[in-house]
């Protein structure tokens, strides 16, 4: 019996086609069903994410063989009638375990070492597990899927940094603040980036959150969303004295905040530290405030290029977490080959005891 | 010696490497480098049946001490380990600084000092400054680090070193307990004088240093916690101030005469 996947991703797929093959989670426990019951899969799980569909089986059927049952298979779980081509691709051994092992450490997925598709993989296959679709291959091998993904994890820096702005943003604050917890916000600006940033500082622990918009009613919306409060756009100055960090994303044309505005502010401050996160273009933040001691000011670029170097850091990675996974998977491998050798043995043994 | 050499050079691999993995390397090594001087320490102490304390090498070798004890236990925090590689610089210099032969005249004059107040007073004194040593340590590491992400280098977000307001907590947190040591090492003074002088208080330039160092990290002290006066500005003072020790506090000495053998 081999493990073959089949599958389409964000990689051979424009999301138009994958939402098109999706399986539902309340469907998967039939499609697994079907896929035992037609006979092409002993065990087999369903993976269903908004970045790829795929279907990994143990078959007793030859993999080229298996490869068409399971492309018939999409097709008529979805009613698919046009053409496939290589939207789809196919993995038999040991590519297949490959493809498992790179997607279980994120070297598969969009953001390059992510691990929120480890947590997917591992619902996909305790639904598969407790519907009882899985068997000792499955078993043995998306175990050690998840072994081998906690193994890159520490042992590589593919997963090290944060490749997002806003994940910079908070990566920052933390260089500068001994703890995010209790952490003072202000969001001058409602834009979807600044609210992207707030968000993963109050995910760290940041406290409040402060909202100066423009329009009230955008500044209220989210401040109700974070469990913040709103100030007049044209008073966010007066809140100064009390934050730590300081989120602006306005479509002002120019500089809301210079030097002298921020040096008179930052004595009130009694020179607390001061993290200022320009998000705006054209910028707000004169970037001379930089020059004010206790004052930390990034803008847009200043961010995206450290996510830059922190992907540029992943991709260094990727080399070396593939040689990992081949050896592993070579002795996954090499371990099913050695058992039905020992239990051989073994029988002998005993067929040779019986006869003594 | 060898131990702190090795260190410091490592140190400048690390400092390269951008301290971006956590390396416990340096930490042995100084661990290293301490119990050697511990030994030391206990053997000479033993041969003079007192706290080695009594002349400038014994002064100086005691203050790295308290340094690399102090740093020892602080390391155990991952973040704040790397401050032995800053810290191993100057406790190799100090080593150097501690081996020229004038610096430890032969044992066969025996000390002045004659009981345990005094021996008392001189290591609260020395590890104070061993505190005020260790502080600046942490203020060089603070400035590295704020100079860092001042002006957005990656060393500052690809490194471990701990956030800048933890280093500025270290710092004072030092300070104080080199304030408090210094404190009571100073407080012993007025019996030893009575003692050997008959007088509370003697003029004498190693103890009017003494007291002008106290005065001048209380007066940081005081200027951090109720004017405000954080940050780059502290770390530079704490950095000041432990650099003016090392390059006089030896002169003071040899300017005493209260201090000195007979």
């Amino acid at each position: 019996m081999s493990v073959v996947a089949i599958g389409l991703s964000h990689h051979t797929s424009p999301v138009e086609l994958r939402e098109q093959f999706a399986f539902a989670d309340v469907k998967i426990p039939d499609a697994l069903k079907s896929l035992h019951e037609s006979g092409i899969a002993s065990e087999a799980v369903i993976l269903s994410t908004c970045n790829r569909v795929e279907i990994y089986a143990a078959t007793q059927l030859e993999p080229a063989q298996a490869f068409v049952e399971l492309k018939q298979f999409f097709r008529t779980a979805h009613a698919f009638e046009n053409p496939l081509g290589e939207e789809i691709y196919t993995f038999a051994e040991p590519q297949s375990l490959q493809h498992l092992f790179k997607v279980a450490c994120g070297l598969d997925s969009m953001v390059l070492g992510e691990t929120e598709i480890l947590g997917q993989l591992k619902d996909a296959y305790a639904l598969a597990h407790q519907h009882k679709h899985t068997g000792a291959r499955l078993n043995k091998i998306f175990q050690r899927a998840f072994h081998v993904a906690k193994y890159i994890r520490t042992h590589t820096n593919i997963q090290r940094g944060s490749v997002s702005v806003a994940s910079v943003a908070v990566e920052l604050a933390e260089k500068i603040f001994s703890s995010l917890n209790e952490r003072k916000v202000l969001v001058i600006g409602a834009g979807e980036m600044s609210e992207k940033t707030a968000r993963a500082l109050l995910s760290r622990g940041a406290r409040s959150i402060i909202v100066a918009n423009r329009s009230p009613e955008r500044a209220q919306v989210l401040a109700r969303e974070f469990g913040g409060r709103t100030v007049q756009f044209d008073d966010w100055a007066a809140e100064f004295e009390k934050i730590d960090i300081a989120i602006s994303s306005t479509s002002a044309p120019h500089h809301i905040l210079d030097r002298a505005k921020l040096e008179l502010l930052m004595k009130l401050r009694k020179n607390r530290p001061l993290l200022l996160i320009d998000i705006a273009v054209p910028r707000d933040i004169d970037p001379a405030v930089n020059f004010l001691e206790n004052v930390y000011l990034y803008n847009i670029d200043d961010l995206q290029s450290i996510a830059d170097n922190y992907l540029k850091q992943r991709r260094e990675e990727i080399v070396r977490c593939e040689k990992i996974i081949r050896e592993k998977v070579e002795a996954l491998l090499e371990a099913k080959r050695i058992q039905p050798q020992m239990d051989t043995v073994c029988m002998a043994d005993s067929d040779a005891n019986k006869i003594a | 010696m060898i131990f702190y050499g090795l260190s410091s050079a490592y140190s400048v691999f690390l400092w390269r490497r951008g301290f971006r993995k956590d390396d416990r390397a340096n930490y042995f090594l100084l661990l290293a480098a301490f119990v050697l001087h511990t030994v030391a320490m206990f053997e000479r102490g033993f041969s003079i049946n007192q706290c080695p304390v009594n002349n400038l090498y014994e002064a100086t070798t005691f203050i790295a001490w308290t340094i690399v004890a102090a740093y020892l236990v602080i390391g155990l925090l991952p973040r704040l380990r790397f401050l032995g590689a800053f810290a191993s610089h100057i406790l190799f210099a100090m080593g150097v600084f501690a081996l020229m032969p004038a610096l430890d005249p032969p044992h066969a004059v025996q000390p002045d000092f004659s009981h345990g107040l005094t021996s008392l007073h001189a290591a609260l004194i020395l590890l104070a400054y061993g505190g005020f040593g260790l502080s600046a340590v942490a203020a060089l590491m603070y400035l590295t680090q704020e100079h860092d992400l001042k002006f957005h280098k990656l060393r500052a977000i690809f490194s471990l070193l701990p956030p800048i307001q933890r280093l500025e907590r270290v710092m004072n947190s030092l300070l104080v307990s080199g304030v408090a040591l210094l404190t009571l090492g100073l407080a012993i003074s007025p019996a030893l004088l009575k003692e050997k002088y008959g007088v509370y208080f003697k003029n004498d330039p190693l103890l009017d240093y003494a007291i002008f160092i106290w005065l001048f990290y209380f007066g940081l002290l005081i200027a951090h916690r109720w004017f405000g006066q954080g940050g780059r500005r502290f770390a530079w003072s704490t950095v000041g101030g432990f650099t003016f020790i090392l390059l006089t506090f030896w002169g003071f000495i040899l300017l005493s005469q209260i201090h000195q053998h007979p």
